[in-house]
């Protein structure tokens, strides 16, 4: 039985390269209105769990449930269009996109033009248009990036680019959105603001699962956290507990310590 | 609207007002012809661009697969071909077949086997995709010349009517250019409506990162079939509407060597710039022509060059290297860029004249 | 990867007991006629084996595809013709001439049109390397013509009886050369300091600088030794096919066929995909007509790429994000 607000549930996750094992076993819900933390040291496998929640790779064994159907098989534009949507360790804007249209990329699983009616530009298609332009333009404005509207994406600097990724992330209206590391590379001002951002964000009902390296951030904004290891969950918790356990200590936070 | 939304650059109608001016032009163009003696140029200026204008609808085409969507194909000489091939097959044995359903024909044909071998083809990627639709040519153009009973082997088929509809027939150059260049500009029209929509975006994003693509909810393997068979569909309009030109058809006209001819006017044009494909086709289509009337221009040349068209292909060979190594992204980008140049080069002028009167105020 | 390796092997088995079965059908079912189609086989299916391999050097190493391939081949028949047939050389040394040359010429191009496009597109290198094949093609068809030329036989005409089929004795040096190409090249390859650089850098391009060959050094090095092997197989079969000017781009394309069959990338593939290829082709242009013989490197190309992209012998591509 699912309970009621759970939005995310993993089963038993495997995932295998050949011989190795990137994810073991691994089971943990997401609950409606949370801010999940997943971390763990390099090559724990977290990124590879965005690739199998996102349906970039399939799982070798195990289950996926959004909103309790099970999402395993699905392509990552179906599972986008039921609402859970990601953002990239490494910066994937598209190339030769200014900002607002790789947002305006972001409301596709919205919207339904096709071939025909945006080729023949029927009044259908032109109305969607602006709705996307006038869309894009508002998430933008969100995550304070209005002004850069008309820039090529990949010509913003850093920290831009990684809101710009959250903000066509946003533009497909998720209820869970999976960040992937999305403080790399931002300077302590831009982290604070990320940190409002994303508070901000909960509030209005999204849920957040976020990957990150930086204990400050994650401290500061998850209600629970789930610490991976080669592939297994080794500790889970509230953040106190989990930045005082002995095993997470040794396998991460022992490293910066 | 938005005032910041509003006062983004707008490419949309910049484009439209170029395919207005272009019409024009292009449909003006056999009126200028007319007044230059053909001894003058020689070169027939009206058939040659009724050619280019067939290359344009492949061309078209090819430039939206290859340069929005990212997706080589090395063997659109093939669709070129059935296009062609259904049309005369049609016309030529059935006995008073409207030749306009012939085209309709081969283009609803096209597409059709475009659909059929994209679906499993375009899972495959860069040099792989390549090599497969390479093939897939190789293959067509060893169907047409071996299904003799259907296409006629080696010699093809001939006698193919001219081109008629609504009651008017379009029996010589000059009319066929007409109803070709109006089909261009209508392919043009709806590229461009095409590439600055949704899909548009969707193809230039899946062009980018096919994994991003996906992610954000583009069902990239959908789109990249659809814009293959679109492709298909609009290779096989310029090859029904070759059919008509040329009055036959034989395998030689849909060898490898054509498209490869016809991604290198995507190519030298401009990928992903729907100008630089119709100016990629201007361009190579005028070459042979223009290469075989030099001598003719230039009678000083030693009597050895007389015969140019023993160059033809070295030029050309030499000419797809040259361009690629120093204009990879086509002839429309260099020209785009040139203009930027003067513009911002105007600009400042404009700037500094105006900082001088505020200055002298 | 031990699974992918089983499955490589089986699937290898496989691929062999198919063609065994379609040999051993053709022998009995033809006699001696069938033994001469697969002789045939072998020897253009040597050549197949030759192009192939300039495929898979240049690619494995620099991730090009050259489709100026059946172009070395073409000029090494064609120069075999002028240096021996026309001009008198001895054999020997026309070959190693032939061979230098052409070596040379691929060096220069790669040197003057690939090394420049270090960064570009995957579809601006191949259009470079079409721009060559048509280039070299013009210039063969302006030097020598259009007529087809017959290069004299290394060692006579008089054919060699086999099981009552015949062999020329050309054959046996197409043989004898493919065997010594792909001793040379695997050694270079594998016993050189210089060719096993190239293979680590070409597997992580990070560490190139490593093992301290340059990426520019390492195309340099494999599209001469493309050049090379195509030429070596250009001149040895002349004697057997007319070299004609127009001849390189079938070839190539045989050649690529192979190399895809095999494993693109994949030296002992592209030995294995092009005897396959040459053996298939030539018993499908005895039971079915001639006209359907090179569809069968296309239908093989395409069924390859679809049903297994790596081939017999290749790594799988791995899928990166
Ligand atoms: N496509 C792949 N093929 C083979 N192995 C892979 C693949 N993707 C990831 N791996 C391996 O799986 C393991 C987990 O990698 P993953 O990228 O998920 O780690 P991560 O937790 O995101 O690390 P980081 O903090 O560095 O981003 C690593 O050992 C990695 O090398
Ligand atoms: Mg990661």
């Amino acid at each position: 039985m699912m309970v009621a607000d759970t939005l995310l549930q993993i089963r038993e996750v495997t995932k295998r390269f050949g011989g190795l094992a990137a994810l073991k076993d691994v089971s943990f819900d997401v609950t409606v209105g949370e801010i999940k933390a997943m971390i763990g040291p390099n090559g724990a496998g977290k990124t590879t769990m965005f690739d199998v929640l996102t349906g970039i790779l399939h799982p070798t064994a195990g289950d996926v449930m959004l909103k309790g159907e099970s999402i395993v098989g699905l392509r990552p534009d179906q599972i986008t269009a039921m609402g859970m949507i990601r953002t990239f360790q490494t910066i994937q804007l598209f190339e030769g996109m200014t900002a607002l249209e790789n947002v305006m990329v972001g409301c596709h699983c919205r919207t339904a033009c096709g071939f025909a009616s945006s080729g023949l530009r029927q009044p259908a298609a032109r109305r969607e248009e602006k709705d996307i332009r006038e869309k894009s333009m508002d998430v933008l404005k969100d995550v304070g990036l209005a002004t850069r509207a008309g820039e090529i994406g990949t010509n913003l600097p850093y920290g831009q680019q990684r809101m710009l990724e959250l903000a066509r992330a946003l533009a497909s209206e998720p209820d869970i959105i999976l960040l992937d590391e999305p403080a790399a590379g931002l300077n302590q001002y831009e982290t604070g603001e990320l940190a409002g951002l994303l508070v901000r964000f909960r509030e209005r009902g999204l849920t957040i699962l976020i990957v990150e390296h930086d204990m400050g951030l994650v401290m500061q904004i998850s209600d629970e956290i789930v610490v991976l290891d080669y592939g297994e969950i080794i500790a889970r918790g509230a953040p106190q507990d989990v930045q005082n356990d002995p095993r997470v200590i040794e396998a991460y936070l022992g490293i910066e310590a | 609207m938005d005032k910041q939304l509003a006062r983004l650059p707008d490419a949309e109608s910049r484009n439209y007002r170029t395919l207005a001016i272009s019409t024009a032009f292009i449909l003006l163009i056999p009126v200028w012809a007319r007044f230059i003696p053909g001894d003058v140029l020689h070169i027939d200026i009206v058939n040659v661009m009724v050619l280019a204008g067939i290359y344009a609808c492949v061309v078209v085409g090819l430039n939206l697969l290859v340069g929005y969507a990212g997706q080589i194909s090395l063997g659109h000489a093939a669709f070129f071909g059935i296009g062609a091939y259904t049309t005369a097959i049609l016309c030529t044995r059935i006995h008073g077949f409207p030749t306009w359903l012939g085209v309709l024909a081969g283009t609803a044909l096209s597409g059709a086997i475009g659909w059929l071998v994209g679906k499993p083809v375009l899972r495959l990627k860069g040099h792989y995709l390549a090599m497969a639709t390479l093939g897939l040519g190789e293959i067509a153009f060893i169907l047409f010349q071996q299904l003799k009973w259907l296409t006629g082997g080696t010699v093809g088929i001939l006698n193919i009517p001219p081109l008629s509809m609504f009651g008017l027939k379009f029996d010589t150059d000059l009319k066929l250019y007409f109803v070709v260049w109006i089909i261009v500009m209508a392919l043009m029209l709806l590229s461009i409506n095409l590439i600055r929509s949704r899909v548009g975006r969707g193809l230039r994003a899946l062009h980018s990162s096919e994994v991003a693509a996906d992610a954000m909810g583009v069902n990239t393997s959908t789109y990249k079939v659809q814009v293959f068979v679109l492709s298909a569909a609009f290779a096989g309009l310029g090859g029904a509407l070759f059919a008509h030109f040329q009055k036959y058809v034989n395998p030689e006209s849909f060898v490898l060597a054509i498209s490869i001819m016809f991604i290198t006017m995507v190519v030298v044009g401009g990928m992903g710039n729907i100008w630089g494909g119709l100016i990629g086709v201007l361009l190579l289509t005028f070459l042979p022509p223009v290469i075989q009337a030099l001598p003719q221009w230039l009678p000083g040349l030693p009597s050895g060059l007389q015969n140019f068209s023993n160059y033809e292909l070295v030029l050309y060979g030499l000419l797809l290297i040259l361009f690629m190594m120093f204009l990879p992204k086509g002839v429309a980008d260099g020209l785009g860029r040139a203009a930027d140049f003067t513009e911002v080069r105007a600009r400042r002028l404009g700037d500094r004249r105006k900082a001088k009167r505020l200055e002298g105020r | 990867m031990r699974m992918g390796d089983r499955n490589q092997v089986r699937l290898l088995w496989g691929a062999a007991a198919l063609v065994a079965v379609v040999v051993v059908f053709t022998l009995i079912y033809k006699g001696s006629t069938g033994l001469q189609w697969i002789l045939s086989g072998l020897t253009v299916g040597s050549i197949y084996a030759l192009v192939a391999m300039g495929f898979s050097v240049i690619y494995s190493s620099t991730r090009v595809i050259n489709f100026a391939q059946g172009e070395f081949t073409m000029l090494g028949g064609m120069m075999m013709f002028t240096l021996c047939t026309r001009g008198g050389l001895p054999l020997w040394l026309g070959f190693l001439l032939t061979v230098g040359i052409v070596t040379l010429l691929g060096a220069g191009f790669e040197r003057a049109a690939i090394h420049p496009l270090k960064d570009q597109s995957v579809i601006t290198v191949i259009i470079v390397t079409i721009g060559l094949a048509i280039f070299i093609r013009a210039l063969a068809k302006w030097i020598w013509g259009t007529d087809p030329v017959k290069v004299a036989s290394f060692t006579g005409d008089k054919p060699l009886r086999f099981f009552g089929a015949s062999i020329v004795p050309q054959s046996l040096w197409v043989f004898g050369l493919t065997l010594i190409a792909v001793v040379l090249v695997f050694a270079f390859f594998n016993r050189t300091l210089l060719g096993k650089g190239m293979r680590a850098a070409a597997d992580n391009p990070d560490a190139a600088s490593l093992v301290g060959v340059s990426a520019s050094t390492s195309s340099l090095v494999a599209w001469s030794i493309a050049a090379a092997v195509g030429a070596a197989a250009g001149a040895v079969i002349a004697p057997i096919n007319f070299a004609a000017y127009d001849a390189g781009a079938m070839l190539g394309l045989k050649g690529f066929s192979a190399a895809v069959l095999g494993g693109l990338g994949s030296a002992p593939g592209a030995v294995v995909g092009g005897l396959m290829l040459g053996v298939l082709e030539m018993i499908t242009a005895g039971f079915a007509p001639s006209g359907y013989k090179d569809a069968v490197a296309f239908l093989i190309l395409i069924l390859v790429l679809l049903i297994r992209p790596q081939g017999l012998l290749g790594k799988p591509a791995d899928v990166k994000v």
